[in-house]
């Protein structure tokens, strides 16, 4: 059983879906006791990093993930929920984040004639080896749509990057087992559908 | 190196297919004006899902909100309620790409109730125009990489181009390019540039109206409008610096016209994103949720054990709707067929003919130097192989087909025939003749009459219709008997959909394809559907299985409709035939059509199937044949009326052959018809079924106007 926090910031209907369509069970909640008995938590998000952040501390979920996580149990951040595991960010100002994966989210860099905010399929190549993209083809594209990516401090905890001009940009993050990705599977076609499958296969095994 | 291990330093350069919404339906385009219907919208993102599509618009052009409907109710899928909503929710459950979704959007909390119901951008043409201000509004409220402006444009006498609203109906005096920047500075994300006068042309982009705008600005310009071929798309983006091909009508048309136009793209040096078929989630063949499928069969039988029809309750009363007919021919507005009606009330069906009797002959000419064309890139090289496959039933069509390939074309075909085990006799030797009298191989399909039987009487219950093993069969087995022997090309005689209601232009070319087949063929009834039904296993379902997708696409297997390609009329050809060729023209009459003619390869066709048709819809073959005779100039409107009022109601004796046939009594046979009633069209009023009916009247426009 997965459990998806739903802070009220973004339409997660389409990771619902995407969950109905590998098979996999689910519960929506913004109660921290959900998270406390959580085996699985996945963390959505669209918009800015101080909005998501607020969420959370709004409905008390910051120490419940916090707790989740050190207790080594799955959990999975998309798109801004990915950026919101980091130490903090620089989007509209110097904002802390969960600080469960030691890095920094900052502006996508400025390469003449690349647009920021980067929209699209990108090539993502896997660094690490992770439980998350299992039976991947090397290069594979996922869809991407993100002014700021995290750099994470430690090289290890990157699986996954895309080229963004001469620049390596943090596309998936993984430390233990706590996973990050920056594209949004549920907007990837079978290649993001397959990622949604691999997190919730490692539910089960759980 | 190949191309897909390359990465590249920035987002890929996109395909984007493009779907008109009409009241519910996808329409194909042509000019902003003539809407054919191509079907239901889940069956085609279904498709573009297991193509790997990039990402999906969707426009919605109805008029109005509501009225959504897929207008019967006898297909597989559904969608709940009548609104451009309720669609786009039915849509995203099987949509995983980035999803714009355009139409009638005035306002904030229009954009808000579009990105709730599953889409990821919104497309705003009109409104922002008229009220420019939404757009900033909109951006800063949602983010700019959600906000599309549409722009519609048309070429000016002038030189230049002027964009248009309101569906290409007003003019604005801007230039698109100017439109362009002032949008881009109120913060749109994208915009989709249009082109009306190349819409549904197959010509090709207007590469100078999209390199003008795409050089204006810096937010991603998406082309659209004018791809006939695979490769119009790449100078879209090679010349016309557009981030995004988006390409409507043609993807409709062929088998993997997705993945072959990616193919296409990708040589000419576009670097898009490598395309891959089929998914682990979503795979081509649907996999029906079988608890629920089994308990809408019971709730089926239990209605015509109850005498409790659908279409007979008070609530079915709101689906009602006005029945209009072709005010040329005798087609109503609620039918099987896909059907659109112009302002004049004239069918697609009539539209299309009127364009087809004025093709010249040196447009003949030149549509069978098309042929040869493929015909000769398909046809044997080295000897090894049949050329081509001819899927035959033994009919007229079968023997006019046969004698061009042959005669015309010096072709060695390999005829391939489902054989549904309902034959006349008339039909029977005509087909058996073939192999003799055209000195060819001849592979005829055979499924064990006790799996006929089963789904002859399961295929009745589940959809109304006995006779699915004989649709889905006669569009699977030449394409999978091909497959199996590597052989690239096969010929089908006319496109039903394209003679009988226009469904498609007559410089589309439409292919035999998957969609098409199960949507249409099938009603959404894969094969998959009756395994472990009455004791069926997947190995009896094997003559129903179509070929893969990658097998397809490595062969390039293309099921191709000859009647596009050379002049067709029936009746014409009759003398050839029966002089050389020795087929044997039919004297017994059918009960339901005045036509001896036709269908004799399966006697139900005419009969009973038909029948069932009638009591879906209220009409029947005869209303389709005076319609091709009507705009053949056979016959008068007046006198079809009155062979329509007499034969469509027609209960065929055949119905008792197929009643011993498969174990059934008629009454238990009449009231599960009747529970298949479209509340649409019928009504229950004292004690019996009515519809409107067709009558002849002076004034036709009447009902019109």
């Amino acid at each position: 059983m997965i459990t998806i926090i739903d802070s009220g910031i973004c339409n997660i209907g389409s990771v619902l879906t995407a969950l109905d369509r590998v098979g996999a069970r689910y519960i929506v909640t913004t109660e921290p006791a959900h998270v406390n008995s959580a085996s699985a938590l996945l963390l959505p998000g669209v918009g800015a990093f101080a909005d998501g952040m607020e969420a959370l501390r709004r409905n008390s979920l910051v120490e419940p993930i916090r707790a989740h996580a050190v207790a080594g149990k799955p959990l999975l951040g998309v798109c801004l929920g990915m950026q919101l595991l980091a130490d903090g960010s620089d989007e509209f100002g110097t904002h802390e984040g969960l600080g469960l994966v030691p890095g920094w989210v900052r502006r996508l860099p400025s390469v003449p004639s690349l647009r920021v905010p980067n929209i699209g399929w990108c090539d993502m190549q896997v660094t690490n080896s992770t439980k998350l993209f299992a039976g991947s083809e090397a290069n594979t594209s996922f869809y991407f749509v993100h002014s700021y990516a995290m750099e994470c401090d430690d090289l290890d905890n990157i699986v996954g990057s895309i080229d963004f001009g001469d620049h390596k940009v943090t596309a998936a993050c993984q430390r233990g087992n706590i996973f990050g990705a920056q594209f949004h599977p549920e907007k990837s076609q079978d290649a993001g559908l397959a990622v949604i499958a691999n997190f919730a296969a490692l539910v089960d095994l759980k | 190196m190949t191309v897909s291990a390359l990465t590249y330093s920035r987002p890929h350069p996109r395909l984007i297919p493009v779907l008109l919404l009409k009241h519910g339906v996808i329409v194909r385009s042509q000019l902003f004006k003539v809407h054919q219907v191509i079907g239901n919208p889940m069956s085609t993102v279904e498709r573009y899902s297991n193509w790997n599509v990039d990402e999906l618009i969707i426009l919605d052009i109805s008029r109005g909100e509501d009225r959504h409907d897929l207008r019967r109710d006898d297909l597989q899928q559904h969608y709940a309620g009548n609104s451009a909503l309720d669609v786009l929710k039915a849509i995203t459950k099987v949509c995983f790409m980035p999803l714009t979704f355009g139409g009638r959007i005035q306002s904030i909390v229009d954009i808000e109730t579009r990105l709730a119901a599953g889409a990821d951008k919104v497309a705003i043409n009109t409104t922002a125009f008229d009220n420019p201000a939404l757009i900033e509004q909109a951006a800063r409220r949602f983010g700019s990489q959600c906000i599309v402006v549409s722009i519609d444009t048309r070429a000016s006498e002038k030189g230049g181009w002027e964009v248009f609203v309101d569906g290409g109906r007003r003019a604005t005096g801007r230039s698109p390019a100017d439109w362009a920047r002032e949008m881009e500075r109120r913060g749109a994300g994208e915009i989709l540039l249009n082109s009306i006068d190349r819409d549904g042309s197959a010509k090709g982009y207007d590469l100078d109206l999209i390199r003008c705008v795409a050089d204006a600005i810096f937010i991603p310009v998406v082309a659209c409008g004018g791809v006939g071929r695979y490769d119009h798309i790449a100078p879209a983006i090679l010349d016309g610096h557009a981030a995004a091909a988006a390409v409507a009508n043609l993807f409709h048309f062929f088998e993997l016209a997705y993945p072959h136009a990616k193919q296409a793209a990708t040589s000419a040096g576009v670097r898009m994103r490598p395309g891959r078929l089929g998914s682990r989630f979503l795979a081509r063949e649907p996999v029906y949720d079988q608890a629920r499928e089994g308990a809408r069969i019971e709730e089926r039988l239990r209605q015509a054990r109850d005498c409790d029809y659908p279409a007979a309750s008070p609530e079915a009363a709101v689906k009602r709707r006005d029945i209009r007919w072709c005010t040329e021919c005798t087609y109503p507005s609620i039918s099987a067929a896909p059907m659109e009606f112009d302002e004049n009330g004239v069918c697609t069906g009539c539209q299309m003919a009127k364009v087809k009797a004025a093709i010249s002959t040196a447009e003949w000419a030149r549509r069978k130097e098309l042929l040869r064309d493929i015909v000769d890139r398909y046809r044997c090289k080295d000897g090894s192989r049949h050329d081509v496959v001819v899927a035959v039933s033994g009919g007229k069509d079968s023997y006019f087909q046969v004698h061009v390939l042959k005669e015309e074309f010096g072709l060695n075909p390999l005829l391939v025939t489902y054989d549904g085990n309902n034959w006349t006799d008339v039909g029977w030797r005509n087909m058996v003749r073939m192999r003799e009298a055209f000195r060819v191989d001849h592979v005829i399909i055979r499924p064990s009459v006790a799996t006929l039987k089963k789904l002859n009487k399961l295929a009745f219950v589940i959809m109304g219709d006995m006779n699915w093993h004989a649709h889905v069969g006669i569009m699977t087995a030449p394409m999978a008997e091909a497959a199996r022997r590597g052989i690239p090309l096969v010929f089908y005689g006319e496109h039903g959909y394209l003679d009988l209601c226009g469904q498609f232009s007559m410089d589309d070319f439409p292919e035999v394809n998957y969609r098409d087949r199960l949507e249409h063929f099938a009603r959404g009834y894969e094969w998959t559907y009756f395994v472990d039904r009455d004791g069926l296993k997947s190995q009896d379902m094997d003559i129903w299985k179509y070929p893969a997708d990658q097998a397809m696409l490595d062969l390039d297997l293309r099921g191709i409709f000859l009647g596009n390609y050379v002049y067709w009329e029936a009746n014409e050809h009759i003398k050839l035939i029966t002089e050389r060729y020795g087929f044997e023209v039919s004297q017994e009459a059918f009960d339901r059509t005045y036509r001896t003619m036709s269908n004799l390869d399966d006697m139900h066709e005419n009969g009973v199937h038909d029948y069932l048709k009638y009591i879906k819809f209220g009409y029947g073959r005869a209303t389709d044949h005076t319609c091709k005779d009507i705009r053949a100039g056979l016959m008068d409107r007046n006198r079809a009326i009155e062979l329509v009022n007499h034969y469509d109601p027609i209960k065929p004796r055949d119905l008792y052959r197929w009643l011993e046939y498969v174990g059934m009594s008629e009454d238990e046979f009449d009231r599960i018809a009747d529970t298949f009633r479209d509340p649409r069209v019928w009504h229950f009023q004292n004690n019996r079924w009515v519809r409107a009916t067709l009558t002849a009247v002076s004034d036709r426009r009447a009902g019109w106007l």
